[in-house]
């Protein structure tokens, strides 16, 4: 396959089965700790003051892992 | 009783204050001292860019003026003016603006950029650099439009630092230490520095005698002078300047890498024009009845009549038709301008007057005389006392000046081709635009690349020896590895490779400036150094005219003395290497000392070195030298007439009198002394308790183990993402620390911790520099530590710059509500904080949208925790392409984990003993480490023994004990000091105690000694180490196992283990490691032919494969009869078939067909054997 049809079939694919969930997540801005809610292939940037770098949250789930 | 005196009580551990301070953070630096480690790095740097006083403009600004400007003809002329239209362009007005950011990013409310952002996102820290790009066209109007030079790696809370002034509750808010020194710039996320490089002491001429110059060429002789000099703006040129056995002198320097010789006679008359009287009288001086010398200028002059130059214009045309290609002169200068040009920009660059660089001349001359001669001695370049430093800030000007003389002979250049092309035309302003916007003038990338790698990239080789390893990284493993960075000092990469080692010697000239202790063992001995914690590096380029005046003043006559004065006795004044006068060595003594008091008083310059060298017999050339230039080495002392602190210079340093101790001072010699003893030793090595007690090496080893000791680098490992962080969880303050510890602060950084060390040889588990480590310490949290690591994930990897994006961090609809991949994977295909990591578990998932499929990557790597993930906004796109993962893993001391005191005395642990095996003492204490006694006597560590005990009396007393070495002497010695503090507590006097078996609960024997011991735990840990395999990965071509931890590859068993197990007859042994455990193989052979390669598989008649060989199972050499019984089958009875329809292709028969077991790499060797012709043939019974 030559370099256009790959990107050809790279718009393509686009649409139909880019199948990731649209569901916004929380990030924190490492800079004003503002919550932000950024959904996916959105840009990484803090609404709150523009800074460049979010940290995920920390897993609510259970992280106990030896009890001993 | 009467009670003991307890430690210094101005020491003490301030706990509640330091914590006060924590939380309540100021604006001023609590520990000034620590910030002037950093110094020379951040003060050359600023020197760059702001100015130093009235008169000392930015060296920028400097280094610019003295970038030619570039004149180039179009030649399009007509007769009149042959050479036609002229542009003349130069740049100017550098400027570096403080990081900020790029105007795209227009959400931000704060435009500038701070260090931690770069250091989390791994980009680099750097700023704007500008300039005004100049031209003129004949004599019509200059026109000057601003330049863009790329962007310009910044340093650190210098001058241009968007950190620069702050304190540390301005340094907390923006997630830096709170104590932050700076110094270092961030390049791709990395903190690198810029070493220090010992350079020749600046303008100053050294004798030389190289055997190696003798044999530069016919007539060459060893004897040579040399001078660095250094321009205004810290660039440098050296000169050598050479004796021939013909008389002639030569003088050497480089232009471009490319060496000339240049006569010195020819030199001397282009300079001032002088006669042969000038230049006689000016080598002579007052010494006119030195016949040696006479002879010798008399055939100087002679050998300088072959040029047939005899007037200045002469001279200065003959150099400049010989140079004038090299020199990149404009086409319409006259040989004369080319000349003088040479003159200017080759030849005595540190001084500007063409009379002063004569006279500089002369005294080269004179000293190259006087060395032959013997009149004087050849100068050691090795002492300190000639050397100065090769500074941060001048090497990255250096740079920076030769990028932007690249950018302009690079339109030079451009115009030059488009002349030969035809295309020029200077009065188009389309074409000129299109002309300057054509050469790359980004001076910044160049300079990044240079920080980045080390590596200098030069034209010129700005007159340096070595082409790479000029920054390393600053590694923060611990707060004492991190602040040597900056004070190591490295003799140059090239004295690494020399045979001789007179250059590592340790030589009393370095004395306060060079620490004697701190310097690695191994290869990098002695040129690998650190500097004095005091010694501070002068940076500052001083007004210099009021010593002159003064110099006068007292009675220097200026200029050279004439050979009529007829004194052989007057000595030359010399100030920054330009002769200013002569005066009689009485005068010259009494001027020093009226130079120090006016240096004292602060009306010259207080980094002046006054270095009076009397006259000697065969000594250094005498003279009175006077340095108030950059980058010199200096050091406070008491001036003991004044009680004031007077700095001094490593040059006047041998030729003063310098009292160290009280005792040492002697009435009316000794003007000086020394402020402390411990003033010698670098920043690390004071760190050392007792260390007067140790032997040398062993300080030297806890310089090492302390630099790679597992301890708290930082308090801000929130904000970091270093490849690999090392934290101890549970460090304490030494209780047994000297008084330095309070200056830098390293009470906030702890290192170790402090262990109940017992002394006992118990169980043999602590032989051999082993300890024993009590389990309950450990449980109790003794040494724990944890390691941070961080990985980049970067999809932008995986496609060229400019396509667009088709990789993005997701979790598809394929793995949604797949259990085990949601287990550890989010939906954003990112980890979750706070899970655990195993190896081969799912990690990060990505979707590629041209395979419109997830991918799941899976984590490599030891167990641990996701600690933080970080999405960082990328260069060019907006959408997540970068994240950063950190993890955390937990380290606790496991056997075989590394362990040292402060002592040089390391051990592994070699087991955890419970609490209950542990011996005890009467007072029911358990030690938390054993040691063994035998550590001690070859290493002769008295100052473990003495932390020992002091230790033990802070922890009764409570108090802080204060352990600066030079505290205690014959009289008043530490065993009876420590001894009665114990004695004091109810403790017996010499440290000993009587202690009970854990294990029988009887008395030992002997009283054991159990104090306490402040113990570093080592980055050294089994868990990197460990390498085990069974079977694993194999070599594809050798089928033996690889080599290589992270392969899960084997040890190699060498030839020299080998002829140990043959020694020992161990023969089944030998044949296991190398046969069977490597790559044994079974090989088919022809008994008849003897070749392994020749067996081969008859073509298939049937596809089951017929194991019935011959039967003859027992012939079958190399294998034991069941073995080949099993591999053959015995059943068969069958002839004329070999085993597997195996035929061999040589005897055309099955018949001789057998098996034998084979390492394969001989199949791999015969094969290889047979592309060459040759046969290799198995003699097979």
């Amino acid at each position: 396959m030559d370099a256009n049809g790959g990107a050809y079939n790279a718009a393509a694919y686009q649409g139909n089965s880019a199948p990731s969930a649209s569901a916004s997540m929380t990030y924190l801005c490492a800079e004003c700790g503002y919550h932000n809610n950024i959904k996916p292939r959105e840009p990484i940037r803090c609404f709150e003051c523009g800074y460049r770098i979010l940290l995920k949250v920390r897993t609510k789930r259970m992280t106990q892992f030896e009890a001993r | 009783m009467e009670s003991p005196s307890v430690a210094n009580t101005a020491v003490g551990f301030r706990t509640l204050e330091r914590q006060f301070k924590a939380i309540n953070p100021g604006q001023k630096h609590e520990y000034p001292e620590a910030q002037k480690l950093t110094e020379p790095h951040i003060q050359s740097f600023n020197s760059l860019w702001e100015r130093a006083g009235p008169r000392t403009p930015a060296l920028i600004d400097v280094a610019m003026s003295l970038v030619e400007k570039q004149t180039v003809y179009d030649h399009k002329g007509d007769v009149e003016s042959p050479l036609g239209n002229k542009i003349v362009f130069w740049l100017d007005t550098i400027r570096l603006d403080h990081p900020a950011l790029s105007a795209r990013e227009t959400k931000s409310s704060n435009r500038l950029m701070y260090p931690t952002e770069c250091r989390q996102r791994g980009i680099t820290y750097r700023g704007r650099l500008t300039g005004m790009l100049h031209y003129q066209v004949n004599d019509n109007p200059v026109v000057s439009e601003e330049r863009a030079l790329g962007a310009l790696p910044v340093m650190v809370r210098s001058n241009r630092c968007t950190l620069q002034g702050m304190g540390p509750a301005d340094l907390i808010r923006h997630n830096e230490e709170a104590e932050e020194m700076g110094g270092y710039f961030i390049i791709n996320g990395n903190e690198r520095v810029v070493r220090l490089l010992v350079a020749q002491r600046r303008n100053h001429v050294l004798a030389l005698q190289r055997p190696s110059y003798g044999s530069r060429g016919p007539g060459f002789t060893p004897y040579a002078t040399q001078i660095r000099c250094v321009r205004r703006d810290q660039t440098s040129q050296t000169m050598t300047m050479h004796y021939l056995t013909t008389g002639k002198l030569v003088l050497r320097f480089a232009l471009r890498k490319q060496e000339y010789l240049v006569p010195v006679s020819l030199l001397m008359r282009a300079l001032v024009g002088a006669s042969d009287k000038e230049i006689f009288e000016a080598i002579m001086g007052g010494d006119a009845e030195n016949i040696f010398v006479r002879d010798r200028v008399e055939l100087l002059l002679r050998a300088g009549k072959e040029y047939a130059v005899h007037t200045r214009d002469q001279a200065l045309a003959y150099l400049g038709d010989k140079f004038r290609v090299v020199m990149y002169a404009p086409e319409d200068a006259t040989n004369i301008e080319v000349g003088q040009l040479l003159l200017r920009r080759m030849v005595m660059v540190h001084l500007d007057a063409d009379r002063d660089k004569f006279n500089m001349m002369a005294h080269m001359v004179r000293k190259l005389y006087a060395v032959v001669s013997g009149e004087c001695q050849e100068d050691n370049p090795d002492t300190q006392q000639l050397q100065e430093v090769y500074l941060p800030g001048h090497l990255y000007l250096g740079i920076i000046k030769e990028k932007i003389e690249d950018f302009l002979l690079g339109v030079r250049a451009e115009i030059n081709k488009n002349i030969r092309q035809d295309r020029v035309d200077l009065y188009n302003n389309r074409y000129l635009s299109r002309l300057f916007a054509k050469i790359p003038s980004d001076v910044g990338a160049k300079l990044q690349y240079f920080m980045a790698t080390g590596n200098l990239v030069s034209r010129s080789g700005l007159d340096m020896q070595q082409v790479s390893g000029y920054t390393i990284v600053a590694e923060k493993l611990n707060y004492l590895r991190f602040l040597s960075h900056f004070r190591c000092i490295h003799r140059g990469a090239f004295f690494t490779e020399l045979k001789t080692t007179g250059v590592r010697k340790l030589l009393p000239e370095g004395w306060g400036f060079m620490c004697p202790v701190h310097t690695p063992d191994g290869s990098p001995c002695g040129l690998l150094n650190h500097l004095a914690h005091k010694c501070r590096l002068t940076t500052i380029v001083e007004e210099t005219d009021i010593v002159e005046t003064s110099l006068v003043r007292m009675g220097v006559e200026p200029g050279l003395p004439a050979p009529s004065q007829r004194d052989p006795h007057l000595l030359g004044v010399q100030l920054d290497g330009r002769i200013v006068g002569y005066c009689s060595q009485a005068v010259a003594e009494r001027i020093a000392q009226s130079l120090r008091m006016l240096k004292l008083t602060g009306t010259l310059p207080f980094s002046m070195e006054i270095g009076f060298v009397p006259r000697s017999h065969g000594g250094q050339m005498p003279g009175l030298y006077l340095f108030t230039t950059p980058a010199r080495f200096i050091r406070p002392v008491t001036h003991l007439g004044t009680r004031q602190t007077d700095h001094i210079g490593s040059f006047e340093q041998v030729y003063m009198d310098i009292a160290c101790l009280d005792a040492d001072v002697r009435p009316g010699i000794t003007t000086h002394q020394e402020i402390l003893p411990t003033h010698i030793l670098s920043a690390v090595a004071n760190f050392t308790p007792f260390c007067d007690f140790n032997q040398s090496p062993r300080n030297m080893y806890q310089c090492q183990m302390g630099k790679q000791t597992m301890g708290t680098p930082m308090h801000t490992y929130a904000y970091r993402t270093d490849n690999k962080l090392y934290r101890l969880q549970t460090g304490q303050t030494p209780i047994c620390r000297p008084r330095i510890y309070e200056d830098y602060g390293v009470d906030g950084y702890p290192n170790g911790a402090n262990a109940v060390v017992a002394v006992i040889s118990y169980t043999g588990y602590d032989m051999e520099d082993a300890m024993i480590l009590n389990k309950s310490a450990h449980e109790r949290g003794f040494g724990y530590g944890t390691i941070y690591k961080t990985e980049y994930i970067d999809l932008g990897k995986f496609r060229k710059a400019g396509d667009p994006v088709t990789i993005h961090f997701g979790l598809g609809t394929d793995f949604l509500g797949n259990e085990e991949v949601m287990e550890h994977i989010d939906i954003d295909g990112l980890p979750l904080p706070g899970a655990k990591v195993k190896d081969g578990k799912p990690l990060y998932s990505i979707i590629d949208d041209v395979k419109g499929r997830t991918k799941i990557k899976n984590y490599k790597g030891e167990d641990g925790f996701v600690d933080t993930v970080r999405l960082l906004a990328g260069g060019l796109e907006d959408e997540l392409q970068v994240i950063a993962i950190t993890y955390r893993i937990p380290r606790s001391p496991i056997i075989g984990d590394k362990f040292s005191s402060r002592h040089g005395q390391k051990g592994v642990c070699s087991v955890k003993f419970p609490a209950i095996d542990m011996p005890f003492t009467e007072t029911g204490m358990q030690p938390d480490v054993i040691i063994n006694p035998h550590a001690f006597p070859s290493r002769m560590t008295i100052g473990m023994f003495v932390e020992s005990i002091a230790a033990k009396a802070g922890a009764l007393h409570g108090v802080c004990q204060d352990a600066t070495p030079f505290q205690f002497d014959e009289t008043n010695t530490a065993a009876d000091f420590f001894g009665e503090q114990l004695k004091a507590a109810g403790y017996n006097y010499h440290g000993n105690e009587p202690m009970y078996s854990g294990v029988t609960g009887q008395e030992m024997r002997a009283d054991i000694y159990i104090g306490v011991v402040y113990y570093q735990r080592l980055r050294h840990m089994v868990a990197d180490k460990f390498q085990v395999r069974t079977t694993g990965p194999v070599n594809p071509l050798t089928q033996q196992p690889v080599k290589g931890r992270k392969r899960g590859g084997g040890i190699r068993l060498g030839e020299m283990e080998r002829d140990a197990l043959i020694a020992h007859g161990a023969a089944y042994f030998l044949q296991d490691r190398l046969m069977n455990s490597s790559d044994y193989s079974l090989a088919y052979v022809c008994r008849e032919c003897g070749s392994i390669l020749a067996p081969i598989a008859a073509p298939a008649t049937s596809h089951i494969v017929d194991l019935s060989g011959e039967g003859k199972a027992g012939g079958v050499t190399g294998l034991s009869p069941a073995e080949a019984s099993a591999i053959l089958g015995s059943s068969s009875v069958g002839h004329g078939r070999g085993p597997l329809d195996l035929s061999c292709r040589l005897c055309k028969s099955p018949d001789a067909i057998t098996m034998v077991a084979l390492p394969f790499v001989f199949r791999y060797l015969a094969t290889e054997l047979m592309s060459m012709n040759m046969k290799v043939k198995l003699d097979v019974k």
